[in-house]
């Protein structure tokens, strides 16, 4: 429907087609209910205490922290959008980066959410910033997050401001326009951030001396978890914004984007997955090899434990990882859509499951000799807490599409944002 | 963190990690309030409606942003890719030695020879005593009919080109019409005086580099037939075809003739608004 | 502190049955806990070798508790609660700590502190060994457990943990733990390392103390 004929089309730009605003509401009110119940498990937690969840002191980490991992992985499409736009000028990426942005804002706001209800004591979070302990990847993980979920919301506010009503405000446009010119300075420092904090996930858990099944060796301090957990982020990043902007099409039924740009990035997240199963491959080969038997720990013994047999590994590095990087990359089957979009979603996958072995197979393979094999199902507290997330993510972006230019219009250079002399 | 907390030891790692740290959180803290100094700057240097122009100008639908050269028949096709500003584009002396070309016919709307016009639909004539004198065109003044109401500049106040020259309100809409040149506002007229304002120009108006971006001649007759022919197709009933008039005058206070019509979007066409 | 109770995985007259008490077992070496808290709320004390916990600075993270190999640590999932007049009955020296905290064994510190303070009122700079007694040593009615000054090699328990049926937990980790155990039984020293998996013949089942 053109905006003019629309309840609210005072806030969205003019020659936009947005649905009705009966139906946009319709759109979000599922969404708004998973939104609500997730606050409610969030409250409860938060009074209650953490005996709400089905963790307990054998698997201190459950289903929180595994998709805080993972949507902080699927996120790197913001930065690394952000890095090949501004930093090495790749300007066929452009129409993508304000989806990037949202995404990347929606992805970080969730998890440092999530992880103020995951910790036992949340007031007590600037404790890290008082007392950093240096040797400590958390510590690094905390600062770099903090300060790049602030760089995110800068990156937001230019497109916010770019809505119909807020940019009749002189000072908005003009704030707006000043902060948009200095986007490449924080999108160096955003890609410095994201390398950091990506990398500190993964040490998070190579450090583990005490758990042979996460623990590598590496370079000076950082293990080599550190630099597959940057590889893997920024290979799953473009293939998790491809699989949001063909959402976003097919919901809106419109096609918002130039289609070789799904090509474009199917290519590089292909690359990079390429790269990132070729180390993982050399890794896991010498932790089976070495580091695991130094440490007294037999590499069967992983594998012995029913679900987390072997067709896990090939899994991580067949199925979800080579099958989809020939598909992204081979041109032939990259111009299809359906398989493209088919192989962007392995790859994401192929991610997700990588964080799932590090942080619950990691705490369910016992240690000591006498140990279980644990066993552990999220209560429905925590799976109400993270659908919550999912919720506030597309109403969030829901939101921003209607009432802001996310996607350019197909005007001249594509780009309908002047930057002034 | 800091000496004095207790068991606080420098080490290397600390001195790397906080010193990194420091530098984030100082290039982050100097782009926000660079960014903030900047905008004030503009502000006090008058920029900002410069700015906000160029930025509105760059939302405006393609067909309002027509360079005036292809108005005028010089070229086959343009879109001015200047913010509408004749007096910075490095094309202008090629278009402008050319003769203005097309049909002329009747509009039944006025507009005068020793005027000149603006693309926000307002005239400026330059008086013999080296001010301007500006006013609504015809076809702005018939769409209005009278304005409920009208919000004029302070005697002595600066007026920037693009920005606001003066506010209407009608029929509950709020029309904002874009100043023509700048200056200085040195007469407040109104409907009855036949000009709405005086100005004392800020450039030299005897220099033809100053009113180079308005509309003269031949030029604002093929300018306004292009306005006439959008005003038919936005102000049709809904569901008809386009029909092809032949004569007849646009009436005056289209707006409380037709106000079932999408004024919305005809008035920030005619005005230039986003 | 957890009692595992550990089987042979022998039948009938063959089935032997140990019980093997767990605590923190204050590494000396690249402690894992203490390199991963984010807060500094742990630290080695350089004098006696113990592992502390501040959980007034605990954030309640958990990442030492996936640190640790052992599972010495605990995390307070629920508010402290008593039965209503039960509360009197507990320990002035000893803080209580909040939900939302980890804890784990401390070396029973209160009572280092008192043997402490004693030394200082007596005059003297070091403690009387006599004087601190951890809690679980004191209250073993068969001295399964023992406490001594690793430290000093003329400290009777201080040998004992050098005599060859002497071993550590994990031993291969690397982590330099402060608790021996003792057996000569050839089937328990086989439990520091870890080499099972379903179907080998340690059985394994747990009785937890609180």
């Amino acid at each position: 429907m053109a905006s003019t004929a629309l309840a609210d089309s005072r806030w969205i730009a003019r020659g936009e087609e947005r649905t009705s605003l009966p139906q946009f509401l319709l759109w979000l009110a599922p969404w708004a209910v998973v939104l609500a119940l997730g606050v409610y498990a969030a409250g409860l937690c938060l009074y209650y205490g953490l005996n709400q969840t089905n963790m307990d002191n054998r698997f201190a980490f459950g289903l929180w922290i595994f998709l805080d991992l993972g949507v902080i992985a699927l996120g790197a499409g913001a930065f690394f959008t952000g890095f090949l736009v501004y930093i090495l000028k790749r300007a066929e990426l452009q129409p993508i980066l304000n989806t990037a942005v949202v995404v990347g804002f929606i992805c970080y706001s969730g998890a440092v959410g999530i992880l103020m209800i995951d910790v036992g004591q949340p007031l007590r979070a600037w404790f890290t910033f008082w007392h950093p302990n240096t040797h400590s990847m958390l510590t690094e993980v905390t600062f770099c997050i903090s300060c790049y979920l602030l760089v995110l919301c800068l990156e937001y506010i230019p497109i916010l401001l770019r809505n119909r009503q807020l940019r009749k405000l002189p000072s908005f446009l003009v704030f707006e326009h000043q902060l948009h010119k200095l986007v490449p300075v924080l999108a160096g420092v955003g890609t410095l951030l994201s390398f950091f904090h990506q990398g500190s996930l993964g040490g998070l858990y190579g450090v583990l001396r005490g758990r042979p099944f996460a623990f590598r060796e590496g370079f000076f301090i950082w293990p080599s978890t550190f630099f597959l957990f940057i590889l893997s982020a920024i290979a799953s990043g473009p293939s998790f914004l491809m699989l949001v902007t063909a959402t976003v099409e097919k919901v809106t039924g419109r096609r918002l984007v130039p289609q070789e740009l799904f090509q474009r990035l199917g290519f590089i997240s292909g690359v990079l997955l390429a790269i990132y199963i070729a180390a993982k491959s050399i890794d896991t080969l010498i932790w089976l090899n070495f580091t695991s038997p130094s440490m007294g720990f037999a590499p069967w013994q992983y594998y012995s434990y029913k679900p987390f047999g072997l067709p896990i590994v090939f899994a991580e590095i067949v199925l979800f990882g080579l099958l989809p990087a020939f598909l992204l990359t081979y041109r032939r089957t990259a111009k299809r859509r359906g398989l493209l979009l088919s192989a962007a979603a392995l790859a994401c996958a192929g991610i997700l499951l990588n964080r799932f072995v590090l942080t619950v197979q990691t705490l369910a393979l016992p240690t000591l000799a006498f140990d279980d094999f644990l066993h552990y199902t999220p209560s429905w507290q925590e799976v109400a807490s993270f659908g919550g997330v999912l919720g506030y993510g597309v109403i969030v972006y829901s939101l921003s599409y209607r009432y802001l230019p996310l996607f350019a219009h197909a005007k001249e250079g594509g780009n309908t944002h002047v930057s002034g002399s | 963190m800091f000496p004095g907390v207790d068991g606080f030891r420098w080490t290397l790692g600390h001195i790397l990690f906080l010193s990194l740290f420091f530098a984030v959180a100082l290039t982050i803290l100097v782009t926000v309030v660079s960014a903030v100094w900047r905008t004030v700057r503009d502000f006090r240097t008058n920029r900002a409606i410069e700015l906000c122009w160029k930025s509105d100008f760059a939302q405006l639908p393609e067909t309002e942003r027509r360079c005036r050269h292809e108005l005028a028949g010089r070229v086959m096709s343009r879109t001015c890719d200047n913010a509408f500003d004749c007096r910075q584009c490095s094309n202008y002396s090629q278009f402008a030695v050319q003769p203005a070309r097309g049909i002329v016919h009747d509009l039944g709307i006025n507009y005068s020879n020793d005027r000149f016009y603006h693309r926000g639909h307002t005239w400026v004539k330059p008086e013999e005593d080296g001010t301007l004198t500006i006013g609504p065109d015809e076809l702005a003044e018939r769409l209005i009919g009278s304005p409920d109401s009208i919000e004029m500049p302070e005697m002595g106040s600066e007026i920037e080109i693009n920005g606001t020259a003066w506010q209407m309100t009608k029929n509950g809409k709020e029309i904002r019409v874009r100043a023509p040149i700048e200056g200085t506002v040195v007469g407040i007229g109104g409907p009855k005086e036949g000009w709405y304002l005086k100005l004392r120009p800020r450039l030299n108006p005897s220099d033809p580099v100053t009113l180079r971006h308005l509309l003269r001649g031949p030029e604002v007759h093929f300018w306004l037939s292009r306005e006439l022919e959008r005003l038919q197709l936005q102000l049709r009933p809904p569901n008809t075809a386009p029909s092809l008039a032949d004569g007849g005058v646009l009436i005056d206070g289209l707006m409380d003739a037709m106000p079932e019509a999408d004024w919305g979007t005809v008035l920030a066409d005619t005005f230039l608004e986003t | 502190m957890l009692v595992r109770r550990v089987s042979n995985g022998m039948e009938g007259s063959a089935q032997r049955e140990v019980f093997i008490p767990i605590t923190c077992m204050h590494c000396e070496h690249e402690t894992p806990c203490v390199s991963v808290c984010p807060q500094q709320a742990v630290e080695v004390d350089k004098a006696t070798g113990i592992v502390m916990q501040m959980p007034q600075r605990c954030l309640g993270c958990r990442y030492c508790m996936t640190a640790c190999p052992y599972h010495a640590r605990y995390f307070n999932w629920w508010d402290p609660a008593w039965p209503a007049g039960m509360e009197k009955s507990l320990n002035p020296g000893v803080a209580v700590r909040m939900r939302g905290v980890v804890e784990k064994c401390n070396m029973c510190h209160a009572r280092l502190h008192s043997a402490m303070a004693k030394a200082a009122a007596a005059g003297k700079r070091e403690i009387n060994l006599a004087d601190y007694v951890p809690a679980c040593v004191e209250a073993c009615p068969t001295a399964a457990i023992r406490f001594g000054n690793l430290a000093d090699q003329n400290d009777p328990v201080s040998h004992e943990a050098r005599s060859p049926d002497a071993f550590r937990l994990l031993a291969r980790l690397d982590t330099e733990p402060k608790v021996y155990y003792k057996s000569k039984e050839a089937w328990v020293k086989a439990l520091a390392e870890s080499k099972s998996g379903p179907g080998s013949e340690v059985k394994r089942s747990e009785v937890k103390h609180g």
